[in-house]
């Protein structure tokens, strides 16, 4: 009330200025704070020394040589002293300084003959002497950024987004025959294998985050991910609905689409990711696997045109594209830059952008399904969309 | 579910996984070319790595040409005396120390170097040390050899600033070393607080070139393994500055091992064998290239080396090797 008579008194200017006040204030307050200098610290104890933990955040083999990616996470300075092979100190090369300030990157080139297939381990010490490791499960030659490695990946990702999503789709014809019931049901199929890849996908940003370094606050990323896409979407989907308050047809596809390729691009990172770095071997079973747990994505897409007019192939082919394509960039990005901060920002979104779509399926089976949420039609859908995840799921 | 499907809808189901099989070999032949590749082209560039090409002026060792001459030349002899008062200044001190080029570890040392100084006496000298600890713990000095139980280092226990002059006549002869011995233990020794104790027959041992070496390990990120192994202190310095001496000319090396955590050390040399006196305190030897200690193990080693060249000395632990616990011998006419 008081601050409301204050108001009142001071112009509309006065009151912005009014505004900065608090700003100005923590100024002052961070300045006196930091003239102190360790005398306030002093009444409680000491600062601990620093961790000098360095983040190994990717390591490459190429003919002759290790490469190691670091960055230093901690607010002070770190400098790099040895760099270990198997508990062995190795020469090494630095491109420029060995002190690394906060969130400062360095590569470390490291002549060795490494031993195709056996396991690895790599190691930073800091001057104060504490060492950091990464175990490397099997050397495997890295992919270089040539047209052959280009290639390479972008048939995979084709293989395990586009073309299973494409086929996927071709259930479209089928699906026009159902019943309104049996349509309420794979349209809660969809919400339900949606759910299921949001969930998958948060689970693959959390444990993601857990093994980046505390100082990059993995947990704030993935709100920041699911917000944002969550957001994106919502907005998308007001555009669609023009007024109508409920997304259907081609329109409520393009946003399972979208969500769907979002989760692909991190699905293609990660496969990216663990090829590159020999944890994950691309058999025919792998690929295979990937295959048929996608296709059901097709199928996610295809049933909210189902109960509509008709569809021009063109499309269709774009639908397939906006929820495949992306795994092919994400292969590229896992393969040749790999990053985990990049892979939890890309999951937190898949999971942000999979559960706007089912809310969005969810109102609109509440409209216009028969019997509404309640129907037993859309219950077992939905349990039989996370089902069918589950069991794809085990394939790969 | 069923009525709604027919047998042309189940067939177009099932393509996805009739097709999925050829078309994922597209993908798999690449992926297990570019391994094999790799494994083909490795043995090229083999010349250039490993340790053996470790020498010289790129080993990544700490110190100038000089730094460690204190630890490995041993002050001269004297000759049998009994009753001769032999004065030693040992002061504890908390301080850091480059073990390895560019990294630094907190250590406690006597006399500031890790290992301390080189005690030298010969038997039947009066030995005295006045031990002050200006270090921030309580510390000993623990000696091993003969001596009244009020001299052992076990139970005097020197506080922060205090004073104490341990005095007892030194005997026998042979190598041996003294270390701090109050608790913890581990704590007190891998931190740095030992060093080489000579004791010198009453019949002079033969002239020769007289080397010292202490092997030790630094645990320097305190994950209770050691990160580092040296002689005399810093890793990988005989590597950067290797050891001249003579063809023909005897070579005596009094060696002890202070390393904490693992179990052993040992001392390797190429090209040459020796005559290791266990102890140093009998005229028994073995004739050999290897010689295995436990921590506190010391003896004596003789050399003549029979050729010229550039023979490497090493803990024949591979892994102590390749942390820091190998050197060389430039041999020359």
């Amino acid at each position: 009330m008081e601050s409301a008579s204050i108001a009142a008194k001071l112009g509309g200017a006065r009151w912005r200025l009014w505004a900065l006040l608090p700003i100005a204030a923590l100024v002052g307050v961070v300045a006196l704070f930091v003239s102190t200098g360790s005398s306030l610290l002093d009444l409680v104890g000491h600062n601990p020394p620093p961790q000098d933990k360095v983040d190994i955040r990717r390591v490459e083999f190429h003919r002759g040589e290790i490469k190691l990616k670091v960055t230093n996470p901690q607010r002070d300075d770190l400098t790099i002293a040895a760099v270990s092979v198997d508990d062995a100190i190795v020469p090494y090369r630095i491109d420029g300084d060995r002190t690394l300030g906060r969130l400062r990157s360095a590569t470390i080139v490291v002549a060795y003959d490494w031993v195709p297939d056996d396991p690895v381990k790599v190691g930073v010490t800091s001057s104060r002497g504490i060492e950091t490791t990464k175990e490397i499960a099997a050397a495997v030659e890295s992919p270089s950024a040539s047209a052959r490695g280009f290639l390479g990946y972008g048939v995979i990702g084709f293989l395990v987004g586009i073309l299973p999503v494409a086929l996927g789709l071709a259930w479209l014809p089928s699906l026009r025959r159902a019943s309104p019931q049996w349509l309420a049901a794979f349209m809660a199929l969809t919400a339900g294998l949606l759910t299921f890849l949001a969930l998958e996908a948060l689970s693959e940003a959390f444990s993601l985050q857990a093994s980046l370094p505390s100082g990059i606050g993995g947990v704030g990323l993935i709100l920041l991910g699911v917000a944002s896409t969550y957001l994106f979407l919502t907005v998308l989907s007001r555009r669609f609905s023009r007024g109508e308050g409920v997304v259907g047809g081609v329109a409520l596809a393009t946003l399972v689409a979208v969500g769907i390729g979002l989760h692909n691009l991190g699905e293609g990172l990660a496969i990216g990711t663990s090829f590159a770095l020999g944890e994950l071997a691309l058999g025919s079973f792998f690929v295979v696997g990937f295959m048929v747990h996608n296709v059901t994505e097709g199928l996610g897409i295809a049933t909210p045109i189902a109960e509509r007019g008709k569809v021009s192939l063109g499309r269709l082919a774009a639908l397939a594209l906006i929820a495949g394509a992306p795994a092919i960039p994400g292969a590229w990005l896992g393969g040749f830059v790999t990053s985990d901060v990049l892979g939890v920002l890309f999951f937190a979104g898949a999971a942000g952008a999979a559960l706007e779509v089912v809310v969005e399926v969810g109102r609109y089976v509440a409209r216009k399904a028969p019997g509404g949420l309640g129907s037993g039609y859309v219950l077992g859908g939905y349990l039989a969309g996370i089902a069918v995840m589950y069991v794809t799921g085990l394939l790969i | 579910m069923a009525k709604h499907f027919t047998r042309k809808q189940v067939l177009a189901g099932s393509l996805p996984f009739v097709a999925a099989a050829p078309l994922a070999k597209l993908a798999w032949p690449s992926a297990a070319q570019g391994g094999e590749r790799s494994a083909t082209h490795m043995g090229h560039d083999h010349a250039q790595m490993g340790h053996a090409a470790m020498i010289g002026a790129e080993v990544p060792a700490p110190g100038g040409p000089h730094a460690q001459d204190a630890a490995l030349l041993p002050p001269k002899p004297l000759p049998h005396e009994p009753g001769r008062v032999r004065e030693y200044d040992l002061t504890a001190l908390d301080h850091s120390i480059e073990v390895a080029q560019g990294i630094h570890f907190d250590a406690w040392s006597y006399n500031g170097s890790v290992p301390g100084p080189i005690i030298r006496a010969t038997e039947d000298d009066l030995l005295r040390v006045n031990f002050t600890n200006g270090g921030s713990h309580p510390h000993t000095i623990h000696f091993h050899g003969i001596h009244p139980g009020e001299m052992d280092g076990v139970f005097e226990t020197v506080p922060p600033g205090a004073s104490f002059t341990y005095e007892f006549p030194a005997r026998p002869a042979g190598m041996h070393l003294y270390h701090c011995h109050a608790t913890p233990l581990k704590k007190h020794i891998h931190k740095g607080l030992y060093g080489a104790f000579i004791v010198d027959p009453a019949k002079p041992r033969a002239r020769a070139r007289e080397l010292v070496m202490v092997m030790n390990g630094y645990d320097t990120d305190g994950d209770g393994e050691n990160n580092f192994y040296t002689v005399n202190g810093r890793a990988f310095y005989y590597a950067k500055y290797p050891i001249r001496v003579k063809k023909g000319e005897l070579i005596r090396i009094y060696l002890a091992n202070l390393t904490e955590f693992d179990l052993i050390n040992s001392f390797h040399l190429h090209g040459e064998f020796f005559r290791y006196y266990p102890t140093g305190s009998t005229d028994h030897y073995e004739y050999t290239d290897t010689v295995m200690l436990c921590q506190g193990e010391r003896g004596i080693l003789e050399i003549e080396f029979n050729n010229t060249g550039v023979f490497m000395f090493h803990a024949h632990q591979s892994e102590f090797a390749e942390l820091g616990w190998m050197g060389f011998f430039d041999v020359r006419d």
